[in-house]
């Protein structure tokens, strides 16, 4: 089996980021990624973009093209960079195994850092399953990746800066969505104590780049709905009408093409397969894995950084990929702790600056209590087809938890590995039983996190 | 002193649930204590087999409690079903134990006609299935097979649903289910039993331990040894496949929501339950010389659990002599031997004698280790 020191997973702005310094201070360093490319979600698809298509790279805006030095410098640096590679198991011992090209190889390291980034929280409405329903995230990416461009105007449901900046490209790729639903319901009164901590220098550019997306898409014309709630969504075969209740009352608009987005939340996967300690983020309404300042988790010899850590954003993230990188240098023994705290305390610095945002946008966007604890008739387990109904029988029937529940209704053993279902069921079960979210605790994640057939299994090279 | 139950039943997985199903039956007031969401649960790592085929092997007595639980599970699968309304997708077509090679099935031939020889044990119906007549049965099978051991008393179910049926059905009995709830400490008082567990404290008349390697703490307690050992088992499941395979294998079969479990791997590592590549790896070779369309099937979780191993590997049922009224359940079959927990052993456990199951006290442990 490859020995290196470091593995790193995930070559979004974090991932990238530590492994091009981790290489420049001479590190043996291996960075797996799913992607044919890299870039993360963030800047997906953005090489080739950059070729075929400036054009649309300048309308997704600069900070979209931030992430070409990232590549850059990584392209630039020793990291063994291997794209399409699917990352289905870390062990215990630091073996990682994944699957590129149809074939599973592992390879072994000293220090695993992972830099998995968030995924966008699930949103169970009723319908929410109906073909033409996505996330924004999802219509976002056909849009970066080939620029395709949907064929539909969206109709965009839920809230969040994401949420404002697909509406913005979209009006920008000359495609204007049908509607903005917005579900945001907090008074803005209360989110604004998070405001002077958010006017930094670098937090007024957040603020500004916000306000301008605001004022972009109320100059557009765009029909924008406030204060939403009990939203439906209706169709037979797939998704022709979105029902709902805005501060002027009841109302229905036909729709062919639905984006939904509550928000991003840590991706949990190979932290959770590795039993690292997990905390529940009152303000991010998420879990996160338990990390130093370094981004230590509570198993030695694992580093998580970027969202995976704690959603923080693309430029947050790139700093802590090159914190964690310097915890990782300094535990191999190729610098001192000097050396490391002198380096990390410029990436600190700017990485505050970006943070200082996020209490804001928090308290701004918190998800609507009709997706953490959907009606008993929506399906919150889309892969097995599980109501939130079935989960609450058989937790009235005395069921203990997630995993006892996974058992029972098959929720969450479907393909996905329940990402999409797990968050719903933790929160499920804490309002019915009157539990912290920490207490109800989550789903034991179980390999291969990416489904491998039985002939890669049976073809892995277990000597080699 | 109080009483709050007749009976208490520790461990709320397979084995406890069907003893606490049964012993509700009768008007009883039973409650079942389980541990939280997260506990060692052979429970959710069975294969959901009853299998009957080679159990018993050196000792008579388990083939035969097996055999008569495998009889009686068509009728308890009807009674838990039409109480229910769970079902538990129970079907016996008989099992088969696939060779790969012309010694594996002459393996097979002789433990058949040893287990079947033995003193009292009735008629299995288990036979040597050839090539030819098996492919005309399982046409799947791949080219290397050359034969099986079958017994037309083997079968399956969905063993998640087992569970949630027991439990729904202890519930609709009249009994408590209270989870969350280690117990701590118990004490033998006068006539019962003071259970303490998570702050709360319950009398109960009589005590069972169900809690598989859990009783290796909790039999002390009321004077009885449990000498067990985890025996880890892992398994791998595939997506959902079109059906293809009617007949449960001891180490492959199909459910019936049309995944395919892999499984039967020994390992004795302990207590960890961690799932270990290179394991995993060989179960899939052999999955695929046993039925080669399986090549294509995506693997979608594999996992693994800990059996819950006597020192010869047959049940313990055990009343305490020290403190009468205690009694230590503890088998890795709980599936098979669900009918028998819930029919005899239940009513042996209410009558407060085990007779019938005197071969399967600890007595034979301790002889054994005297010798």
């Amino acid at each position: 089996m490859e020995i290196f020191d470091v593995a790193v997973v995930g070559s979004g702005p974090a991932g990238m980021a530590a492994a091009t310094t981790l290489a420049r201070h001479g590190a043996h360093v291996v960075l797996l990624d799913e992607q044919p490319a890299p870039g993360g979600q963030i800047y997906r698809g953005i090489e080739t973009l950059s070729k075929r298509d400036p054009a649309l790279l300048a309308l997704l805006g600069p900070d979209y093209a931030r992430g070409l030095d990232l590549i850059h410098d990584l392209r630039a640096s020793e990291a063994d960079y291997r794209p399409g590679s699917a990352v289905w198991q870390v062990t215990p011992e630091k073996q990682v195994w994944y699957s590129r090209a149809g074939v599973s190889q592992g390879v072994a390291a000293k220090i695993v850092l992972l830099a998995t980034g968030a995924l966008e929280r699930p949103v169970p409405l009723s319908g929410w399953t109906l073909p033409g329903v996505m996330t924004a995230g999802a219509l976002q990416i056909l849009l970066k990746s080939a620029g395709v461009k949907a064929t539909e105007p969206p109709v965009l449901i839920g809230a969040g800066p994401l949420l404002l900046l697909l509406a913005k490209q979209y009006i920008d790729a000359g495609i204007r969505p049908a509607a903005v639903l917005d579900t945001a319901r907090v008074s803005k009164f209360s989110a604004l104590r998070h405001l002077p901590r958010a006017l930094g220098a670098t937090g007024r550019k957040y603020l500004a780049k916000g306000l301008s997306l605001m004022t972009a898409l109320r100059r557009s014309g765009v029909p924008i709905y406030r204060g939403v709630r009990d939203v439906v969504i209706e169709g037979e075969e797939r998704v022709e009408a979105v029902r709902f209740v805005s501060a002027q009352g009841p109302q229905r608009l036909a729709a062919r093409l639905v984006a939904l987005h509550e928000g991003i939340v840590p991706s949990q996967q190979i932290a959770r397969s590795l039993r690292c300690d997990f905390i529940w983020d009152k303000s991010q309404h998420s879990f996160r894995p338990v990390v130093d300042s370094w981004g230590g988790s509570s198993m030695p010899g694992v580093l998580i950084a970027g969202d995976g850590a704690r959603i923080g954003g693309a430029v947050a993230a790139e700093h802590g990929g090159r914190i964690a990188a310097f915890e990782a240098l300094q535990q191999l023994g190729k610098i001192g702790e000097g050396e490391r705290d002198e380096a990390a305390f410029a990436e600190r610095r700017a990485q505050q600056g970006h943070l200082a945002i996020r209490p804001l946008l928090d308290a701004l966007y918190p998800p609507p209590p009709a997706i953490l604890n959907p009606h008993d008739d929506v399906i919150i387990c889309r892969c097995e087809e599980v109501r939130a109904g079935e989960l609450r029988a058989v937790i009235a029937l005395g069921c203990q938890g997630p995993n006892q529940a996974k058992s029972f209704l098959r929720c969450g053993m479907g393909p996905c590995q329940g990402r999409l279902c797990g968050p719903t069921v933790t929160e499920i079960f804490a309002e019915a039983q009157g539990r912290s979210e920490d207490d109800v605790g989550y789903y034991r994640i179980r390999p291969p996190l990416k489904p491998l057939t039985v002939r890669e299994f049976a073809e892995i090279d277990i000597d080699g | 002193m109080r009483r709050d139950y007749d009976v208490a039943v520790v461990g709320a997985g397979l084995v406890g649930a069907a003893i606490a199903y049964g012993l509700a039956k009768d008007g009883r007031r039973v409650c079942l204590l389980d541990e939280g969401d997260i506990a060692l649960r052979a429970s959710r790592a069975n294969f959901a087999l009853v299998w009957v085929q080679t159990k018993g092997h050196g000792y008579p007595p388990y083939a035969i409690l097996t055999h008569r639980s495998a009889s009686l599970w068509s009728s308890f699968a009807q009674e838990v079903e039409a109480e229910t309304g769970v079902d538990l997708g129970f079907q016996q077509p008989g099992g088969f134990t696939f060779a790969l090679s012309e010694e594996e099935l002459e393996g097979r031939r002789r433990i058949l006609d040893e287990v079947q020889a033995q003193p009292g044990v009735p008629d299995l119906g288990s036979r040597i299935v050839l090539r030819n007549e098996l492919i005309s049965l399982i046409p799947e099978a791949g080219p290397e097979v050359v034969g099986a051991s079958y017994c037309a008393k083997d079968g399956h179910c969905n063993s998640p649903r087992l569970l949630l049926a027991l439990h729904r059905g202890f519930g609709m009995r009249g009994g408590d289910l209270l989870t969350n709830r280690t117990v701590e400490t118990i004490t033998a008082g006068r006539d019962g039993f003071s259970i303490l567990g998570e702050g709360e404290e319950i009398q109960a008349g009589k005590i069972v331990l169900a809690a598989g390697l859990g009783n290796i703490r909790l039999a002390p307690m009321v004077g009885l040894d449990a000498p067990l050992q985890p025996l880890k088992g892992q398994l791998i499941v595939t997506e959902k496949v079109r059906p293809f395979l009617h007949y449960p294998l001891v180490n492959l079969r199909q459910t019936d929501e049309g995944g395919v479990m892999i499984g039967s791997s020994m390992e004795d590592m302990g207590f960890d339950t961690s799932s270990v590549v290179p394991v995993v790896a060989n179960m899939a070779k052999r999955a695929i010389r046993l039925f080669p369309l399986l090549a294509e099937a995506n693997i979608v979780r594999s996992w693994a659990g800990l059996r819950i191993m006597t020192p010869d590997g047959f049940p313990l049922y055990e009343q305490s002599q020290e403190a009468p009224g205690a009694f230590l359940c503890n088998c890795h079959s709980g599936v098979t031997l669900a009918a028998a927990h819930a029919g005899d052993l239940a009513q042996a456990i209410g009558r407060g004698n085990l007779d019938g199951f005197g071969a399967f006290s600890g007595e034979r442990l301790r002889v054994q280790a005297a010798q």
